[in-house]
């Protein structure tokens, strides 16, 4: 593998150094009659079909580069003055430099239409976004995330300052973790709106079926503003689709890869032809008595086999018609994906004798996955004026997976005997398939319109669908014991081992499926208004969504037969001879626990104004949200509470001001409130015990939602182009965090931990030195969080005794550095970027004892990305991570709880371009 | 000879003549108390009963439960002898009150499934009762499905309240037959737990910090281990404390499978034991201290450990597998080591403690029939050789009638 990467590396190095004469267009806008130098001016250069956009910089400056000789249209446009189009001509080893000078719109500045024309989707950079954004947010742009090693929205993220990515188990990262926040305290919105999720408990949508090439842009929002939904503490992640061109476009890229860690190892498959999309009860009503010959065996039949490449397509197509009333962009991401993880996980138990945790079960676990997502959108606007304008987006995003998952549980201690010498001790082998089929169907129709020069009205109207079906989960134990056997009979004597048969204790299948439906509506109405050299902006709106989930789930349960003289069961072979009773013989359809009915209504107003002077942006306004939430339990167990319905009420203000410096620096102050919903299932207990472990797991009615005070503070510095530096800092107040906790002993609940605090401070940069840039961030993040332990006192004896123990909320990483080298020769044809990510210690599990936590272990991950140019139209990449073939290690002290081994992987590809 | 039985005629009747002369001269005093007839509280009307009860269940009446039974908070159901309860559509009965249900000796309570199977109904789910007590009760064919799937324990606590167990039956149930929980005190005294579990399943699991005894209990056939103590793997205080003295433990632990034997009696997971004066007969595993057990304060001894053959052979695995019994007294995997007060059977014959029957069936399917009978035959070894903390002798069935399992 080595040898052909660095093949490649110097192949491309080598086509970059063959340059082709291109050229620099520079320039400047002035206001025509007083000189004035014009700020962030819209400049395109427009070519035929191709075109370049740019901004004007703090001097009214502006600059293309790579620009090849020729003719060109040259158009700047800046609100209340008129649009210039100028034909210009770009020579070879020349300067070409261009002066414009725009006139005042001939009307007076009151009657100036302030909402200028409709936005017709014109791409400013993620610079200007940041800096003009009346609040603190972070932009990544598509041309940073096509180039980036990212194929999916997960990965794209985890590059940004102050975001770290919580992993799944033996799969891609999923949710995202903001300044330290774990994901229950961010909010994950698809072109400006919540979306539903396809998980079966949780609220936010898993990141990794979001492919990043059909994103323009996602947007962090650490700050909220009273028009935003009000639900995210660490921040929102905004990620917006790719909107219609101006100009046809037409792009198509492919790309193989592979997972390296498949040169190490093989992949477990399994056949999926014989599942049951539906259950036994689904099937055949209630009354169905399950038969042993009703479960199919060959999804449980597992082989190995050589993994096939990774494969990824993109197909984008934008084109404006009807006189550029109409735009149109379609875009469709296929991507089949097999990765796999060689995890190491220890089960702990306290040892009292000497007050330390020990590890009383060893488990290698071998996860193969296949992953295939598909994601289409659809994005249509229709001008149907100046003044007014319809845009339909919708997002349907469709994935599968299925994953083997072989674990081997060596117990060290425990129930059925430990180990005595290496070698012995009960092993379980747990074989493990399940597939999911995952839909999210995302569509927000909506409408902006000018109504008259100071009012602007926007409304939207979303539909939002997420189901997941998760069919014939297969699971069965298989169980050995490996002992010694004394053959002098002396316990200290010489020994052999002795290995006894495999026997299973049961076959578990379960079929499930839940949806997850939201309706939306919102509208806004602002009005902007001009006074001397104050803007005034003022807003107010809202919005209502209503929210229906619910699940299903069936369980079939499979136990050996006996043999009918000693009633021992019998030994287990293979999975084909294995001989079973139907436990449940009627599935638990109609009584399982977990079948449930969701729902949460959100009523939300708000109010905000906004005050420009020249050097100072005032801001502030109020949010109002009134929450009804509940949720039943499809068939009520006595004495549990069968469902709850919650209403609470938050007001939220927000109040942000910016110090404009100079044009290209801004200090920016703010404070806001927002809240936390606890996720739908964590209301209602559902305490039943588990078979296999003392622990239950159990909702809780009286879980109060968060509510957090949180001051930002940010110095922004824009020194040119793409060159950004941002020193902030922020300080949480999180009233009634929630966290999981062992409530009792033993049962595991999410419960509010009294206040928490999180402070923090980050910084972002981006600095280009001709050809090369560097880009990065670090962020430090310290909470502070109470909750009671169980406290053991070995000096004063076997007392237990509740403690309260300072840590740092879960999910926090102490310090997080992403840095990137960047190159890109003076034509553009050629790019790379080398990425480079430290995360720090970062508490993983909350454990029950006192000052015993599990920690993730700071880590490094390096990625390679580049791009080269063959022509005008074709392109070619590669994205290569993980390259240190980082494993992942947490731990207690020093005692290694989980180790997970991923390798490298890589991804060719060429990309057309019209 | 002769000067023996001449002996022995003269003694019978001088003792003969002795009575004779005492009866005719004295006349015990006996006192006949008049007790008004107390109306039971709340009867419960024979018949089909479900949903919320509370009340008494009347002697010589037959009740039917057609659904989930619930006791509510701060009500009772009580029973009173002579009643029968027959479980139907795989219902459990749910205590979050008290639950009390007394019979007598010559007149039991019997609760039962209408399938009469084991496996067909849910037990009692006591998770969060006020108190239990349960006497002269025969419970059979428990651990029905619960809604996840699992099969349900025959009586299942999770709350620090006083459980009281005693001189009930237990048969043909599923998974655990007595789990406790969370603080509860038990008192588990003279009862007989058998042919229970299918290929899985404790006959008394005790966790999380239980405290109380278990003595002159029986249990045989259980597909898992006997007595079970362990705390938790997560709050390893308060502990479980338990003793467990002068229970018979025979053919204990054998459906599991060799993968996972079961013991007559396990300690384990920070859990403390005192384990004294119990008797153990071919059970796949004796008594089993593991490593993770509170090995500091476990106490052990006056055990006795009998195979009543060398080897066991299991025929399900090809090709057959032989087990050696008496190897597995203390199993090798296990902290726990011969005492010098033990008493351990060298061979067959060596130290039998002498049941009164005992078909010699060493595994045997859950839910089968058995007519052994452990009283001890006067010869027994288990005779005066008890740890006297609990008693003189070994075993569920010993030489003082007021302690001995009455069954």
């Amino acid at each position: 593998m080595k040898p052909f990467f660095y093949t490649f590396l110097i192949s491309l190095i080598a086509f970059s150094l063959n340059l082709s004469a291109q050229n620099i267009v520079k320039g400047s806008v002035t206001n025509k009659t007083t000189k004035e130098k014009l700020l962030s001016a819209l400049v395109v250069l427009k070519n035929g079909n191709e075109k370049k956009m740019s901004a004007t910089d703090a001097n009214g400056n502006f600059v293309f580069e790579n620009v090849v000789s020729g003719n060109y249209q040259l158009i700047v446009e800046y609100i209340g003055y008129d649009t210039i189009a100028k034909e210009i001509e770009v020579e070879n080893n020349k300067e070409n430099f261009f002066a414009i000078a725009l006139t005042e719109k001939n009307n007076s500045l009151s009657d100036v239409n302030i909402f200028g024309k409709i936005d017709n989707g014109k791409e400013y950079s993620s610079r200007i976004s940041e800096k003009n954004a009346d609040n603190i947010t972070n932009v990544i742009s598509a041309e940073a995330i096509q180039r980036s090693p990212d194929i999916n929205a997960a990965n794209v993220l985890q590059r940004m300052s102050g975001i770290t990515l919580q992993k799944n188990t033996g799969g891609d990262e999923s949710y995202a973790i903001v300044r330290g926040l774990e994901p229950r305290y961010n909010n994950t919105l698809i072109n400006g709106v919540q979306i539903t999720s396809p998980d079966e408990k949780a609220r936010s949508v898993p990141l990794d079926i979001i492919p990043s090439d059909i994103l323009e842009k996602i947007e962090i929002s650490k700050t909220l503003l009273p028009e935003m939904e009000g639900d995210a503490i660490g921040g929102t992640v905004n990620m917006i689709m790719k909107d219609a061109p101006d100009s046809t476009l037409f792009v198509v890229s492919a790309a193989l890869g592979y997972s390296n860690i498949f040169f190490h190892r093989s992949f477990t498959d399994f056949s999926k032809s014989d599942i049951q999309q539906k259950s036994l009860n689904e099937r055949f009503g209630s009354s169905y008595v399950a038969q042993p010959g009703d479960f199919s065996r060959t999804n449980m039949e597992f082989t190995d086999k050589d993994a096939p490449p990774n494969g990824t397509a993109t197909i984008t197509y934008g084109k404006r018609f009807l006189d550029n009333k109409l735009g149109i962009l379609v875009a469709d991401n296929f991507q089949n994906q097999y990765y796999a993880d060689n995890s190491v996980f220890n089960q702990i138990v306290p040892d009292v004798r000497n007050s330390i945790p020990a590890i009383s079960d060893v488990s290698n676990v071998l996860y193969s996955t296949q992953q295939l997502n598909n994601a289409l959108t659809l994005h249509a606007d229709y001008k149907i004026n100046d003044r007014n304008k319809i845009i339909v987006n919708n997002v349907l995003i469709y994935s599968q997976l299925a994953q083997a998952r072989l674990s081997i549980d060596t117990s060290i201690m425990g129930g059925n005997g430990g180990r005595t010498v290496p070698g012995t001790g009960p092993i379980s082998t747990d074989y493990l398939s399940l597939t999911n089929h995952e839909l999210l169907e995302n569509l927000k129709v909506e409408g902006r319109h000018i109504i008259s020069n100071h009012f602007y009205f926007d409304w939207a109207g979303i539909y939002s669908d997420a189901t997941k079906r998760s069919p014939d989960r297969a699971d069965i134990s298989v169980n050995k014991k490996i002992d010694t056997v004394h053959t002098t009979g002396s316990i200290n004597g010489p020994y052999t081992f002795r290995i006894t048969p495999d026997y299973f204790d049961d076959v578990t299948r379960i079929w499930q499926h839940n949806d997850d439906k939201d309706n939306s509506a919102l509208a806004n109405l602002s009005y902007k208004n001009i006074i001397g050299s104050t803007l005034i902006d003022l807003k107010i709106g809202g919005l209502y969504r209503q929210k229906k989930r619910y699940n299903l789930q069936d369980e079939y349960d499979l136990r050996p037969t006996v043999d009918p003289l000693s009633g021992i069961k019998t030994v287990f072979t293979n999975i084909q001879d294995a001989q079973w009773i139907v436990y449940t013989a009627k599935g638990t359809y109609d009584y399982d626990v977990n079948d449930y009915h969701a729902f949460e209504n959100v009523t939300a107003g708000f109010a905000q104004a906004k005050i420009s002077f020249k050097k100072i942006d005032l801001f502030g306004g109020v949010r109002t949200e009134i929450t009804d939430q509940g949720f039943t339990i499809n068939t009520p167990y006595p004495g549990n509470v069968n469902g709850v319905d919650k209403n609470y009420t938050d007001v939220l203000p927000s109040i942000l001001f910016n110090y404009k410096l100079n044009s290209k620096t801004n200090i920016r102050l703010s404070y806001f409130k927002s809240i936390s919903r606890p996720n739908y299932y964590e209301l209602v207990p559902n305490s039943l015990p588990s078979i296999s472990s003392s622990n239950t797991t159990s909702g809780n009615p009286f879980l109060k939602h968060s509510i957090a005070d949180n001051y930002d503070i940010r110095y922004e510095l824009y020194p040119k182009g793409e060159e950004q530096l941002f020193i902030g800092a922020f300080y949480k107040k999180i009233q009634d965090p929630i966290e999981t906790a062992y409530v009792g002993g033993s049962d595991i609940m999410p419960v509010n931990n009294g206040t928490a605090t999180v402070y923090g401070a980050e910084l972002v940069f981006t600095k280009y030195l001709g050809n090369f840039g560097i880009t990065g961030n670090y962020t430090f993040l310290n909470s502070v969080i109470y909750s009671i332990k169980s406290y053991t006192d070995p000096l004063a004896g076997t007392t237990n005794t509740d403690r309260l123990e300072k840590r740092p909320m879960q999910g926090e990483t102490n310090n997080t550095v992403n840095v990137s080298l960047l190159y890109r020769d003076r034509n553009k044809r050629f790019f790379a970027q080398l990425a480079y990510e430290y995360l720090g210690k970062t508490l993983s599990v909350i454990y029950p004892i006192y000052g015993d936590d599990f920690y993730q272990q700071p880590e490094s991950f390096l990625s390679f990305s580049c791009e080269y140019a063959l022509n005008k139209h074709f392109s070619v990449f590669g994205k290569f991570n993980n390259l240190l073939n980082t494993a992942t290690y947490d731990k207690i002290h020093s005692l290694l709880v989980t180790k997970d081994v991923y390798y490298s992987n890589f991804l060719i590809g060429f990309r057309y371009v019209n | 000879m002769n000067n023996m039985k001449k002996q022995k005629f003269y003694f019978l009747l001088l003792g003969t003549i002795i009575a004779l002369v005492s009866a005719s001269c004295t006349k015990k005093d006996t006192t006949k108390v008049i007790t008004p007839t107390v109306p039971p509280s709340n009867p419960i009307a024979p018949g089909n009963i479900s949903g919320f009860v509370k009340g008494t269940l009347t002697s010589g009446n037959t009740y039917t439960i057609t659904g989930d039974l619930t006791v509510k908070l701060g009500d009772t159901l009580a029973s009173q002898q002579n009643v029968t309860v027959i479980v139907k559509n795989n219902a459990q009965i749910n205590i979050q009150g008290v639950l009390l249900l007394v019979g007598t000796k010559d007149q039991p309570i019997y609760f039962n499934s209408d399938a009469n199977k084991p496996g067909t109904w849910g037990g009692f789910q006591c998770d969060s009762a006020q108190s239990v007590t349960i006497k002269w009760t025969h419970i059979d064919n428990t651990g029905g499905p619960d809604p996840t799937g699992s099969p349900r324990k025959t009586l299942f606590v999770h709350a620090p309240i006083n459980v009281d167990i005693e001189d009930s039956w237990i048969t043909n149930g599923q998974d655990d037959i007595v789990r406790l929980e969370d603080d509860a005190k038990l008192t588990i005294l003279r009862n007989t737990i058998q042919c229970s579990g299918s290929t899985d399943g404790e006959a008394i699991n005790l966790k999380l910090g239980v405290t109380g005894d278990v003595a002159y209990n029986v249990v045989y056939s259980q597909a898992g281990t006997g007595v079970k103590l362990e705390t938790s793997s997560t709050v390893p205080f308060p502990q479980t404390k338990v003793n467990v003295y002068n229970n018979t433990f025979v053919c204990n632990g054998w459906r599991r499978g060799a993968a996972e034997p079961g013991r007559g009696v396990s300690v384990g997971l920070n859990a403390v034991g005192n384990i004294y004066n119990n008797i153990m007969v071919d059970n796949y595993q004796g008594l089993e201290i593991f490593v993770d057990a509170d090995t500091n304060n476990t106490k052990y001894g006056n055990n006795l450990f009998y195979a009543s053959i060398d080897n066991f052979t299991d025929t399900t695995v090809t090709p057959n597998v032989s087990i050696p019994l008496r190897s597995n007294f203390y199993p090798g995997d296990g902290v726990g080591r011969p005492q010098s007060t033990d008493i351990i059977s060298t061979a067959v014959g060596n130290n039998d403690p002498l049941f009164k029957t005992f078909d010699g069936k060493v595994s045997t399917p859950n839910g089968a029939t058995t007519s052994n009978d452990y009283h001890l035959q006067a010869s027994s070894p288990a005779f005066g050789k008890g740890n006297i903390t609990y008693s003189t002798d070994l075993g569920a069935y010993t030489s003082d009638p007021s302690k001995s399992n009455q069954h």
